[in-house]
């Protein structure tokens, strides 16, 4: 019926027009993909051969935008995990989570002192995944930092940098830069105390630079000190200028490795004698389409999932101190981690080695002639301004330096240990660069910060609210209290929870006290803290509230004159716990 | 399986387990954000107190109770149900707190009561630094948090605690003394090193050795017995009769006075 209907009308039968309508889409489907047909991407995702020939999957290549960056293939033992350990690929991966959480985050953020802290505040309390994106976008720059130094130093390892690949050396260690300066101007965004004082120790180093020193420092602070428009400028560098920047060296970067010059071939491979059908394998080629391209998506998948674990357990949170104020400076000031080195750089003083190796010679010699460097060498200016773009200068060399053609580790192995002994160099500048190294404080001062870090947490802080509720109380150091401070006090850590689960005494404050005691009296002891008379007051100050007071008096030991030192510490009850 | 159908099998898997973490986090996300709003509460208020002693105590009292004659009490039943009625404010008391802060106030409201004391501004400058002042937005927001925080001692939901001193220990007369000082209010407007920063009365460091000289007929103990309870009785130059509470004698039980004369007598 319906088949002498069609004839009829002169309806060409289904199979004709069910061709005709599957060649419209596919031709759709081609313009799209950039040249392969429904069959082909069938066969793509199953990992089947190509069903065309000449190979459509190298078509797309030369007519698409996006995949003309990409390779054609790679050799196979290019693609070795151990010898790539996709770092590079990482690396961009969380330069592409940050530029997506920094769109979102530039919405909320708004670039002004008397501002920026609230909108982050903001961001925290009242903006649905706000805490997630910040966090995300902190420890992704975090991770960008990490896998850009183990990329740099996996090429190192492998001698990549070698032959026709030093340009895209040079490009890796300015991109090396660039993620470096993004991450330190993001650092002073929140505003906080943290990032204000990281920043103004940061930049105070062009200070003392020649000439042009002080120029460069009121360029970057925007004025004498940092302010409404050094936040600004700062802001615009962070968000505009390096980003536009390292898109820039990335594109270079990477087409020097996907189109010029390829990853290179470990060294086993390229300099040694394989058996030819081990040389056959390590030569073969692997497509982009589909294997470099699932691979990737792979890769792409275990970065996205590894980082909401972290995440959604609170491993890392992005941390907020209270809000930025030029008027006091914290005791610690702290650079971000991935800065230490540089920090512990600065604590080195080079007048002060030279003349402690010289002046005892003149001195077996019976001259009565002192070396005098202090003034000549000065050790901000030698340590911040000479030393690190020297550093810079001779990485970016080091392809022009090192001169020894094999790549292979046992044939060069003086390239080998100085790689490995530069990384001991680092961690231990990175130690001298920590706050607490080198660093003298006054031993009461330096024990209350310890116990109540002015920034951060710490074990004072931590002391639950019930084990300080309604005790007005004056603990005196010396004194015996027994094994606990709160005979007869039990209470129910978590009040929703099993009502089994009870604390009894105050174990968190007993702590707090013993350490704050021990450690005074250890000092009392080694005869720096004279005539010690200490307190730890507990005191209810309002509904909800306790204020603790750690009290220290002492006589000076140089001068003889009576000295205190007390900190006063707020503690709501509703305060945040444990984080 | 091939490697690139074993890939994307395992990376759909990845996705989804993320995609599952993330509406997870989803669903906790509004509990969070209260939690977060609560938290940031108490913090602003544990900022407010360690801003308000240092700034604000010297003329409304380090416990908020008020200075006769110089500044009113911030934690009465007055302050949190009266008085923004009564000025016609219409906004909230919190932001009452923070307007008066920010930009003070050109002429009292109350002059027959707050008048001001020698060598004090006589009323309310201006805290903001907009206006000349040291605070920020930030510090003036958290000041007021933090004085909305007496209300429910104001309202008597909560029984009053009145702190110690830092250096107080109750088991002798002299530091239960101490806490006498902190109670009674002498700290807004005695300074002691260490202790206290008023500047309205006279400063107490070396009291005792100035005590015994002052009236000849009488011993140090006894002198400033006679100032706590009569204030009027023997004036130094310079600081005007009237200004100290003259009623101790009534507010005090006869051990307290001992022992805030004790801790006193310490005072060389």
């Amino acid at each position: 019926m319906i088949n002498s209907l069609m004839k009829r009308f002169n309806i060409p039968p289904r199979n004709q027009w069910r061709n005709a309508i599957g060649k419209v889409i596919d031709d759709r489907v081609r313009i799209i993909t950039a040249g392969l047909s429904i069959r082909e991407l069938r066969a793509v995702m199953r990992g089947d051969p190509p069903t065309e020939k000449p190979n459509p999957r190298y078509k797309v290549i030369t007519t698409s935008f996006i995949a003309h960056l990409r390779p054609r293939y790679y050799p196979q033992a290019a693609t070795w995990f151990t010898h790539t350990f996709r770092l590079g690929f990482f690396t961009t991966f969380f330069f592409i989570v940050e530029v997506i959480t920094g769109i979102i985050l530039m919405v909320y953020y708004i670039p002004f002192p008397d501002q920026a802290y609230g909108s982050i505040l903001e961001i925290e309390s009242n903006v649905f995944f706000g805490e997630l994106l910040r966090d995300m976008h902190r420890l992704g720059a975090e991770a960008m930092v990490i896998f850009s130094w183990l990329h740099l130093l996996r090429t190192y390892f492998t001698g990549s940098y070698k032959g026709p690949r030093t340009f895209t050396w040079l490009t890796g260690v300015l991109l090396l830069l660039m993620t470096a300066w993004l991450s330190f101007t993001g650092y002073l965004l929140p505003w906080d105390q943290l990032a204000y004082w990281a920043v103004t120790v940061g930049t105070s180093i062009t200070e003392e630079g020649p000439v042009v020193g002080p120029q460069l420092n009121l360029l970057l602070r925007g004025g004498v000190d940092i302010g409404t428009g050094g936040l600004l400028r700062t802001y615009l560098q962070h968000v505009i200028l390096f980003p536009l920047l390292a898109i820039l060296f990335i594109s270079i970067h990477y087409y020097k490795v996907s189109r010029e010059h390829s990853i290179s071939l470990p060294a086993v491979v390229e300099e040694t004698e394989l058996p030819p059908e081990k040389k056959k394998e390590a030569n073969r080629r692997i497509d982009l389409i589909p294997d470099l391209l699932s691979h990737e998506l792979f890769l792409i998948s275990i970065g996205f999932f590894v980082m909401m674990v972290i995440l959604y357990f609170r491993w890392f949170a992005s941390p907020l101190e209270t809000h930025a104020n030029p008027q006091a400076t914290p005791l610690d000031t702290k650079a971000p981690w991935y800065f230490w080195w540089l920090q512990g750089l600065l604590k080195i003083d080079p007048a002060a080695i030279i003349e402690s190796l010289v002046n005892p010679l003149f001195e077996t010699f019976g001259l009565s002639y002192r070396l005098e460097l202090s003034l000549l060498l000065n050790s901000k200016f030698i340590m911040g301004l000479v030393v690190p773009p020297t550093l810079v200068i001779i990485l970016m060399g080091i392809p022009y330096i090192d001169r020894n053609p094999s790549r292979l580790a046992r044939k060069r192995p003086f390239a080998i240990a100085w790689g490995i002994a530069w990384i001991f160099v680092f961690i231990a500048l990175s130690f001298m660069g920590t706050p607490q190294y080198g660093i003298e404080t006054p031993p009461a001062t330096r024990i209350i910060q310890d116990l109540a870090p002015e920034e951060g947490e710490g074990a004072l802080r931590e002391i639950p609210y019930a084990e300080l509720f309604n005790r007005q109380t004056a603990y005196v150091v010396g004194k015996d209290y027994g094994a606990d401070l709160c005979p007869g006090l039990s209470y129910q850590p978590d009040p929703e929870g099993d009502v089994n689960n009870v604390v009894v005494g105050c174990p968190h404050l007993t702590a707090v006290f013993n350490e704050f005691s021990d450690r005074l009296l250890e000092a009392e002891a080694e005869g720096r803290l004279p005539n010690l008379n200490a307190k730890l007051t507990v005191e209810q100050f309002q509904a909800g509230l306790v204020k603790v007071t750690p009290h220290v008096e002492w006589t000076d030991p140089v001068t003889g004159s009576p000295k205190t030192y007390e900190h006063t510490y707020f503690l709501h009850e509703n305060r945040a716990q444990g984080e | 399986m091939k490697r690139v159908q074993l890939e994307i099998v395992l990376g759909t898997i990845l996705v989804l387990l993320s995609v599952a973490l993330v509406i997870i986090l989803g669903v906790q996300e509004p509990q969070r954000l209260a939690q977060y709003e609560v938290q940031q509460r108490a913090e602003q208020i544990e900022f407010g107190a360690s801003i308000y002693t240092p700034f604000c105590a010297s003329c409304h009292g380090s416990q908020a109770q008020g200075v006769t004659g110089v500044a009113p009490s911030l934690r009465d039943e007055y302050f949190f149900t009266q008085r923004v009625k009564e000025l016609g404010w219409s906004g909230s008391l919190e932001d009452y707190i923070v307007s008066v802060v920010t930009s003070g106030r050109p002429f009292s409201t109350r002059p027959e009561l707050y008048g001001g004391a020698t060598g004090r501004p006589p009323v309310m400058p201006t805290w903001s630094e907009k206006f000349g002042g040291p605070l920020r937005d930030d510090q003036i927001r958290a000041v007021a948090a933090f004085v909305m925080n007496f209300e429910p001692y104001a309202l008597g939901q909560v029984a009053t605690s009145i702190p110690l001193g830092p250096l107080a220990d109750e088991s002798t007369p002299e530091g239960r003394g101490q806490v006498v000082f902190n109670a009674a209010g002498c700290t807004a407007c005695h300074t002691i090193s260490g202790i206290s920063t008023g500047i309205i009365g006279p400063v107490l460091d070396g009291l005792a050795t100035r005590a015994a000289t002052r009236v000849s007929s009488l011993t140090a103990e006894e002198y400033i017995r006679q100032s706590v309870l009569e204030p009027g009785a023997y004036l130094v130059e310079s600081f005007a009769d009237g200004v100290m509470p003259s009623n101790f004698g009534q507010v005090l039980t006869e051990e307290q006075i001992s022992d805030l004369v004790a801790f006193l007598l310490t005072l060389e």
